[in-house]
Order: C-alpha cells, then structure tokens, then sequence
C-alpha cells in the first residue's frame, strides 16, 4: 500500500479513497524529460533512466547538483539515487521514495514530492521511470504477467483454469460492461481508433505512421474474445521523467510551470484479484478522482485534455465513466464519434497515443504529454489548454493527477 | 520472481491456502471456505473472516450461474498451446453471487453461451502436455440443459 499519509479512509462499499493534504497550488512540473519510445532497444532499463533525468534536468534549466530528491517506483527500482550519483558522478544527499516512477505513481509523486518539498526535504525532486521489457520479453523475465502469477490464489485457483494473465482479466471485465451496459465492440475500437489518430500525428510515437480506422479493428483477431490485439497497450522501450518543485522556484526557471492543482488516490478492497472484485465493470477512480477534482476546484466539464493509464480499452472507458466524464454505462455511447479528438472532440483523450499507440512506459509519459499539452508544444495540440488530468491505474488502485496552465 | 515449480501450471495440491479446495474436488465435492461465526462466504481463501471468525471448508450445492467468460484464442504460456481456443469463465455461486469462481466452461458451443445462465460443476482431471504424466481432478462447469 502506498505510504502517502492515509490518515482517513473514506470507506465505500468495495474500496476506498486515501484523505490527502491539500497541496492545490503549492509545487509544479517545471520539466520534462524522455527517451525515443522503440520496440527492443537492447537498452537496460539503467541506461534508459539515466537519459531521461538528464534531459528533465535540461529542460528545467537545471544541473544535477540541484536535484535534491528523487522518486522512483520501488518494484523497478532501475534508477535510483545510486544510480543517479554514479551517472551524473555527484554525492551530495538526496531524498528519495520509493512510492513514485510509474503507473498510479506517476500521479502521486508530485504530492509526495510537495510533502517534501513543504517540509524542506529537497527543492527539485525529480520523478523517474524507465521500462526495457521489449528487449527483456526474450529472456522471458519481467513484464507484467509474472508478477501476478507468483500469488499463490493466482497460481492455483486462476492460472491453471487459463484465467490468466491481464488480456483474459479484461476480456472478461469488458463481456460483462457489454452486458451490463449494451457497449459494442465499435464502442471499444472507438477509443482504439482515437489513440491511433493521435499517435499518427505524433513522430515520437511507435506506432506513429500505422494509420487504423474501425474496420481495421473489427478485423483484427481476438486475444481472449471479445478482447482483440487492437484493444491491448504496445511492449515497449523507453522512459521519461519530471522535475517537481516550488511554484515560486518553477516561475523562476525555463519553462511555463504546470501547476499541480489536484491529486486523488483509491483502493480496490480485492486488489488484483479482479475475479472478486465485487464492482466487477468499475475501476478505482470511482474513490480517487473525486478528491482530485474537489482539491483542485473543478468539476469534469472544466477539462481540457484527458490522459488515463490504458493497458485495455475497458480501462479507458471504465476510468472516464468513473471520473465523471458521463454516466457510468455510457461510455461506450459518449466515446463514439469524434469525442475523443484532439481538435474537434468535446474530451481530447490520450492526445499523445497512449499506452495503445504511444508506448507502454506506463504512464509516465501521459504525465509528460499534460504537461506539453499546457505549454502548448505537444504533436496533437488541444486549442485554448488550461486544464490537463491525468489518471494513473495500477489494478489494485487508481490515482488521479489534475495539472493547470499557470494563470 | 520466476515459477519454479516443476508442475506449473497444474495447481499445487499441497499448497495450504488451497489444498482442501483441491482435496474436495479428488472426492466429487465442490468446497468452499464459510465462517463458522457469521455465515459469510470467504473468497478466495483466507485465514480469517472479515468478521474475525475462523472459516471451515463447506460442500456447496455445485450450482452456479455464468457471469463472464473468455474464448482465449491465443496461448499465454506454452502449457496453453495445445487447449486453444478454450473458454475460461467465471462462474457465480447459487449460494452467494459475490463467490466467483474461475474455471473451463466444458461441452459448449461458444458461441451459445449466455449471459447469467445455470450451470453446474462437473469435477474432470486437469493435464497439461508441457507436464507429461500428471493430472489434478478441478471443478469445471457445464451449461444445465434446458
């Protein structure tokens, strides 16, 4: 469980939000780093890390000697400050947590880096998370499905039904929104479709330059059906990382701050024993993204660009369903069209492709794509952007990150 | 964290947390943890209810209703190769509609499955031909013929 101050559970039905100091207004993302996102780089996840701190570091006008906090996510513990010291040949003392890089994470570092920030810990706290799982998928080591296998639930009540690993978890997650809910496999291909458009308008990403309309995805074949390949995120190379600091400090370095208005986090009562989670169709937003939204003021109508952690469709839709974006059930129905559409849509989604079509550095370059859709330098722009969330999702929990142009 | 069990992926029979689930499957029984305090159904096993009370393997009737399913198409692991395509399911207890138990849905057409539909446990061995030699008796589940 994240050690990020639950001092208060909100307790609901099937799983909870954590009580989370309000931080609206007190740090910003003052820069952003990344790598080229590739299939096998024959990279090491190290090496991947220490060049995205490097251009972060750049970007904010900085040096490494001011980075005086590093957080990184503690499963993948691939650039941490030992690793920072013997690249960058600096010693001096930093701050680190364990409980940021990625995934869920990649939305609550900035409040952990606040907390330190605010208690005089450190000044710049640079957030970081590489993935080389392209080039270890050989090796058969890492990646996502062996670390669900190892549970022992998992290994004897699930995998040896072939109820394994996450394509199977979400193609039946997404029979049962179908069900519940009359959501069409159009309706899933939609969300397909939209990040594939972005990701044809941005050079950086993977599949940048592989166009897909619908009738692409209704051919594809399915994984575990109703699942196709189509609905499922890339394994990719690649890494990115965000220098957090003051408000005050950010305004006094090189780019427009993103300022951090709002963050939310909640937990699933069942964890990644999805088959058990009694809200089977729903996803922990439903606790996270209201305390976000009440932190910073808004309401989902005042969002201009909408980033959520997409390993599957059913995640997307899910997440926006539950951060209020429609009724929860109509997302299939408020996705069609161009809803999602980076210039024309009523909520530009994943304007950078996503995990889908971007690249599965999960979700940490969805931080990183709010932040240039504020500064106004992102690849599918959205007019007029002031306002950019993110929503992490890490199975067991989901987490919510609500970014401002500086005003 | 790699498996290093040479029967993976067959259940570990000796495993605590799931032996008597097993256990009862090898006798014709589907058994399922129940609070001796409050009633309550604790699933997916564990050492106590949330209530506090101590759970006690308990034969339940076998009766179940097809909540979701997949028809996996392609094999995850090499154990899976030689079974697709094939439909793992969860089926939802006649007793208590929050117990959700992952299994094969076998005899069926795919594509005549239905949603919320009766089915009943049907207790088959399990092999894989990646562990040659081996089998382990699981619940699995048919559709009730109408």
């Amino acid at each position: 469980m994240g050690q990020i101050g639950a001092d208060t559970l909100l307790g609901v039905d099937w799983g909870y939000a954590s009580a989370l100091d309000d931080v609206c207004g007190q740090v910003a993302i003052a820069g952003v780093g990344e790598t080229a996102y590739t299939k096998a780089s024959g990279r090491t996840a190290r090496e991947i890390g220490a060049e995205a701190a490097e251009r972060a570091i750049a970007d904010a006008g900085l040096q490494p000697s001011d980075i005086d906090g590093i957080t990184w996510s503690g499963t993948f513990a691939d650039f941490d400050d030992a690793a920072f010291h013997e690249h960058f040949g600096t010693s001096h003392d930093i701050w680190t947590s364990p409980w940021g890089g990625g995934m869920a994470w990649a939305a609550t570092a900035p409040y952990l880096a606040a907390r330190a920030i605010n208690e005089r810990r450190a000044r710049h706290v640079l957030n970081v998370f590489p993935v080389a799982w392209a080039t270890q998928r050989g090796s058969m080591t890492g990646g996502p499905g062996e670390v669900h296998a190892a549970q022992s639930a998992k290994q004897n009540l699930e995998v040896p039904f072939g109820w394994f690993p996450q394509p199977v978890y979400f193609a039946t997650i997404m029979r049962r929104h179908m069900l519940e809910f009359g959501t069409t496999e159009e309706q899933f291909g939609a969300v397909a479709v939209a990040c594939r458009r972005h990701a044809n308008l941005n050079p950086d990403a993977v599949m940048h330059g592989r166009p897909m309309e619908i009738a692409d995805y209704v051919a594809a074949p399915y994984l575990a059906e109703p699942l196709r390949l189509l609905d499922s995120c890339l394994i990719s190379d690649g890494g990115a990382a965000y220098v957090t600091t003051s408000v005050e400090r950010a305004r006094d370095l090189k780019q427009p701050p993103a300022i951090v208005r709002g963050v939310g986090e909640g937990y699933s009562n069942t964890g990644t024993h999805w088959a058990q989670q009694r809200a089977f169709t729903s996803s922990p937003q439903v606790f996270s993204a209201p305390g976000a939204f009440a932190m910073a003021g808004i309401t989902p109508t005042d969002v201009d660009v909408l980033t959520v952690y997409d390993p599957f469709t059913i995640v997307s839709l899910m997440q926006i369903e539950d951060m209020g974006f429609c009724e929860k059930g109509e997302a299939g129905r408020f996705v069609e069209g161009d809803t999602l559409f980076h210039d024309s849509g009523k909520l530009p989604f994943n304007t950078h492709g996503g995990l889908l079509s971007h690249a599965y550095v999960l979700g940490i370059a969805h931080v990183v794509e709010c932040v240039k859709q504020l500064r106004g330098i992102a690849a599918a722009q959205v007019p007029s952007c002031e306002v950019a969330v993110y929503g992490g999702y890490t199975g067991h929990m989901a987490s919510t990150l609500v970014l401002s142009r500086d005003s | 964290m790699a498996i290093t069990r040479e029967d993976f992926p067959l259940p570990d029979v000796n495993d605590p947390v799931t032996a008597p689930f097993f256990a009862g499957a090898a006798r014709g029984e589907l058994l399922i943890p129940r609070c001796a305090s409050c009633g309550e159904y604790v699933w997916y096993p564990a050492e106590a209810c949330s209530c506090g009370g101590t759970p006690e393997w308990t034969r339940v009737s076998g009766r179940a209703t097809l909540f979701s399913w997949a028809v996996v198409q392609r094999a995850f692991l090499p154990a899976f190769a030689d079974k697709v395509p094939f439909v793992t399911a969860l089926v939802a207890l006649d007793e208590d509609g929050s117990v959700r138990i992952p299994t094969y849905i076998v005899d069926a057409d795919p594509a005549s499955l239905v949603a919320d539909q009766p089915v009943e446990v049907e207790f088959r061995p399990l092999s894989f031909s990646t562990v040659p030699g081996k089998s382990v008796v699981v619940p699995m589940f048919k559709v009730v013929a109408a």
